[in-house]
């Protein structure tokens, strides 16, 4: 096992530059995520550390191992590597069974007949598909696929393992059911893994950390609970969950960070931030539709700023519903549990759920 | 820095690494095979002298002479319209009986459209020995309507008569881009102009032709650059009457002259290559916006064929009789020509019964030689064409190779070189390069030019294929361990094996039946069918000549059959 230290990592494709001085470490037996939309140079990341793509700067080592350097010219090929990659199309080679999909690798490393039957009968207990070692990959579901794919990968044993949105061509059911038993394998064989994915839900779900990722760099790293609970900009608190907007200019503080925030409205909240803000600055308030509250009448308030809203649309959710609700002006995404028809309602938003952002410079302005 | 192989990592095995050995040497080789004969082309265009008597000095001279030529230009004027009626005829064939026989619900069209496609397989010599032997001067057709009416009723001796003939040769090729094309579109698009209140027929002209036009505008670049290249049918039918074309004056020159005009058959090869490259060009520029390869997509629903009601039956009654007299009439005249003295509706045909010309063919040396070495090669040398053409295709789409883009314009660039200019150039590279000289009169020398003038035939057959195959399955063998020639080996040409099996089907087609390129470089000992063919039948041996035309035809059905039947793979699928 191995942990994975990233400088300075730079990758281009013609005149678009898809990651920019890219710093990351992973410890040994780590498992982070690299988490962004698409364009935003995870997979180019995945794909340099994998020696797929040569990269234009920046070193990879693994393991101590040098795999890549731009200032010495070293770049080890992808077969001198000890990287595990599961591919996004999971990449079973269609003319190969099971076993031979897994045997492939092991032949490339010279390993003796029997001792090769016997890994590959374990890697495929491991992801619980020993019974379909005969099968042809066209012959097994999307779920089964993936399951090959990984045990392909492991079958080698490499230092690194590589997951490339390997959950994204699953039905949303399946997906669900793969994560959990996606993260309970991984953390069986306890390797330093790198898992790509567009989707939050599975990155809160997976990580040990999570480095979401905007425009070739990384906008934040940390555990999910602190990305979720303190995004440290407007995009990742619209991109880990969504958050709603309020423009605003903050006018007073009070003790223990507390801020008074001004909407264009007139109206006026009250939010706690670790950040240090002057009077007068324009600010962004981000809140979390499933933070907020709905009173069909005023409630009594202690701790949380009451705005009135007006109910303008919503949409069904199944165990909740989603209200589009206007306030001065401002349309908020809202999630309540009970029913309300259209008409005047109280928005309770508790002072820790808002998190301020300085206006300026914020991509969501 | 450490060498030492890391925990599971593969360390390198060899000490130079073999992929980029393989790239360097496939690029070299492909980069020699396509220029040795395009130099000396060029070097003799501008040279008064023979290339033999060494590089002499540069002039212009064979150019301005070439241009102030009344016969090339007359020559180059009868090529243009040739040309241009060809295509016209062959479009309006082809893609007619496309639509007739993919789109319509015409009784028998499946059948008709296998015949129709028959040309295709054959020689454009042998098709045109069959319309000479049933519709030239006195010919077995010409003669019947003839008698039957007291007129001559059509001359093939014109240019009009040529355009027929070559257009019958061509309009597979028209046929088979649209059938494709029409298979490929998307019902819902003809499915939305119905429903927006667009007849059958209205349909059909608003929106099915114009979805055709990639194909329709590949195709007629294609017949015309066949068309202008041409040389059988200008020959047969133009040789005797004295219509010249390009192609006919480069060989006669080249071959029949007591004294060739090194220097002008030079001059008229670039030009011809020049306008070729050209064409080539132009239809790059024309369906570059149209993407380069269309890709099917996985939809099992398939195009609703237009009904066509009472017209069902005429339609079908016409295309039927097209395919029997422009198809099968010329193959029953070389059948009938091949066990008969002599051909003509006078007298019957029991009566010149004879097996004199299948005995001559399986005992005269020349006959069988030229059987024997057009079967090697095809096979052969078409063995040796796919290997060619798989490595050149995995190289430039698979593998990290720096010229890798270099590589396929090069492999491709032949498509803009005729099958003559192809002959002419190996012929004079064996003079100009020594390490070519030791293949002066053999039959690997036209291994070699058919494998250059081919190339991109392979390629075209290889290259779609190889774009379905997924990156990712590279990628992934690179990763679990493998170097870029295991990877390809094990994996891509694993996978590519169904299309390079159809590569070499129709790589063995056009080795076997090429005697264009081969006219310039075959010698005692190493003739093929096609130029047997064309020597014995200017001698006036037709009766022969038609016994191993027949004999062409029919190994190459049974090839182009036992093919499909074996593996599946049809010859132009």
């Amino acid at each position: 096992m191995a942990d994975v230290v990233i400088e300075g990592l730079t990758c281009r494709y013609g005149d678009v530059t898809a990651v920019v001085g890219l710093n990351l470490s992973i410890a040994d037996g780590e498992f982070l995520t690299l988490l962004g939309p698409s364009g935003c140079g995870k997979s180019t990341t995945l794909a340099a550390l994998a020696g797929l793509d040569v990269p234009h700067a920046g070193s990879v080592r693994v393991g101590g191992e040098l795999y890549f350097d731009a200032a010495s010219g070293r770049n080890l090929p992808p077969e001198q590597r000890s990287c595990g990659l599961v591919f996004q199309s999971y990449a079973l080679w269609p003319h190969m069974t099971v076993a031979g999909n897994c045997e492939f690798p092991l032949k490339l490393r010279r390993v003796a007949t029997a001792a090769r039957a016997a890994r590959v009968k374990e890697a495929l207990k491991l992801v619980e598909m020993d019974d379909f070692a005969d099968r042809y990959p066209h012959q097994l579901s999307g779920g089964q696929q993936q399951r090959v794919a990984l045990a392909r990968t492991l079958v080698y044993r490499p230092q690194v393992l590589l997951l490339d949105e390997p959950l994204s061509n699953l039905d949303a059911r399946l997906r669900e059911r793969s994560r959990v038993w996606l993260s309970q394998v991984t953390r069986q064989v306890g390797l330093t893994t790198v898992y790509v994915t567009h989707d939050q839900s599975e990155a809160l779900a997976l990580s040990d950390r999570i480095a979401v990722m905007n425009r070739g760099r990384v906008s934040q790293l940390g555990t999910p609970q602190e990305i979720y609970d303190h995004p440290a900009d407007p995009f990742v608190a619209d991109f880990i969950g969504s958050s709603n907007f309020l423009k605003g200019h903050i006018r007073g503080t009070a003790d223990g960070g507390r801020y008074a925030v001004e909407l264009p409205g007139g109206q006026r909240l009250m939010a706690l931030s670790g950040k240090t803000f002057a009077a007068d600055t324009a600010v962004l308030v981000a809140l979390r539709p499933e933070r907020l509250d709905l009173h069909a009448a005023r409630p009594a308030g202690d701790g949380q700023n009451l705005v009135q809203a007006r109910i303008t649309g919503r949409s069904y959710l199944g165990a909740r519903t989603l209200y589009l609700a206007d306030v001065g002006g401002t349309a908020l995404r809202i999630e309540s549990d009970l029913s309300f028809n259209s008409g005047e309602v109280w928005v309770g938003i508790p002072e820790a759920s808002c998190v301020l952002f300085p206006a300026e410079g914020s991509d969501l302005s | 820095m450490t060498t030492a192989a890391p925990a599971s990592g593969i360390a390198p095995r060899w000490p130079v690494d073999r992929g980029t050995v393989l790239q360097w040497s496939t690029a070299l080789f492909t980069l020699v095979l396509v220029f040795a004969p395009l130099v000396p082309v060029i070097l003799q265009s501008l040279m008064r002298a023979p290339l033999y008597d060494g590089i002499g000095v540069f002039t212009a001279d064979n150019y301005v002479r070439l241009f102030s030529s009344q016969t090339l230009r007359e020559a180059v004027g009868n090529s243009m319209v040739f040309a241009f009626m060809t295509t016209l005829l062959a479009m309006l064939i082809g893609a007619g009986a496309a639509i007739a026989v993919g789109r319509t619900d015409i009784p028998g069209g499946k059948f008709i459209g296998e015949l129709l496609l028959w040309p295709l397989y054959l020689s454009q010599l042998v098709m045109a020995f069959g319309f000479s032997i049933m519709y030239g001067p006195s010919g077995y057709l010409t003669l019947g309507v003839q008698a039957a009416t007291g007129q001559t009723p059509w001359n093939l001796y014109t240019l009009g008569g040529m355009a027929v003939v070559a257009a019958i040769c061509e309009a597979p090729l028209t046929f088979l881009y649209c059938l494709n094309s029409t298979r490929m579109a998307d019902p819902a698009l003809e499915d939305a102009a119905r429903v927006s209140g667009a007849g059958s027929l209205r349909t059909l002209w608003s929106i099915t032709l114009p979805l055709m036009r990639p194909a329709l505008v590949y195709s007629a670049m294609l017949n015309f650059t066949i068309a202008l290249e041409l040389l059988s049918v200008p020959l047969i039918f133009g040789g005797p009457v004295g219509i010249h074309f390009l192609s006919t004056f480069l060989y006669d020159e080249g071959i029949g002259a007591s004294t060739p005009d090194y220097g002008m058959v030079g001059a008229a090869a670039v030009a011809l290559l020049g306008i070729v490259t050209l064409l080539v060009w132009l239809q790059g520029r024309l369906l570059s916006n149209i993407g380069r390869f269309v890709t099917v997509k996985g939809k099992a629903s398939r195009p609703r064929r237009f009904p066509m009601g009472w017209l069902r039956w005429p339609l079908a009654l016409l295309l039927a009789v097209y395919v029997i007299l422009g198809v099968l009439a010329p193959l029953a005249g070389l059948a009938l020509r091949a066990v008969t003295s002599f051909l003509t509706p006078l007298v019957p045909v029991w009566e010149v019964w004879t097996v004199a010309h299948l005995k001559m063919i399986v005992s005269y040396p020349t006959y069988v030689r030229s059987i024997l070495n057009s079967i090697g090669i095809a096979l052969f040398g078409g063995a040796l064409a796919t290997l060619l053409v798989a490595l050149v295709a995995i190289i430039s789409q698979r593998s990290p190779f720096r010229y890798a883009r270099t590589l396929e314009f090069v492999a491709l660039y032949p498509r803009a070189v005729p099958g003559l200019v192809v002959g002419l150039g190996f012929l004079w590279a064996m003079i100009v390069f020594p390490f070519l000289g030791g293949l002066h009169n053999t039959i690997a020398i036209l291994v070699l030019a058919f494998t250059m003038r081919y190339l991109p035939t392979g390629l075209g057959a290889v290259a779609p294929a190889l774009l379905q195959i997924h990156p990712e399955l590279d990628r992934a063998a690179r990763t679990a361990g493998a170097d870029w020639w295991t990877t390809s080996w094990a994996i891509s040409l694993r996978l590519l094996k169904p299309a390079l099996v159809s590569a070499f089907a129709v790589l063995f087609i056009c080795f076997f039946k090429d005697y264009a390129t081969a006219v310039f470089l075959f010698a005692p000992g190493s003739e093929v069918i096609g130029t047997t063919l064309l020597s014995f039948w200017i001698q006036g041996d037709a009766g022969p000549v038609a016994a191993l035309a027949m004999l062409q035809v029919l190994l190459t059905f049974a090839f182009v059959y036992g093919v499909r039947f074996l593996f599946g793979v049809r010859v132009y699928g």
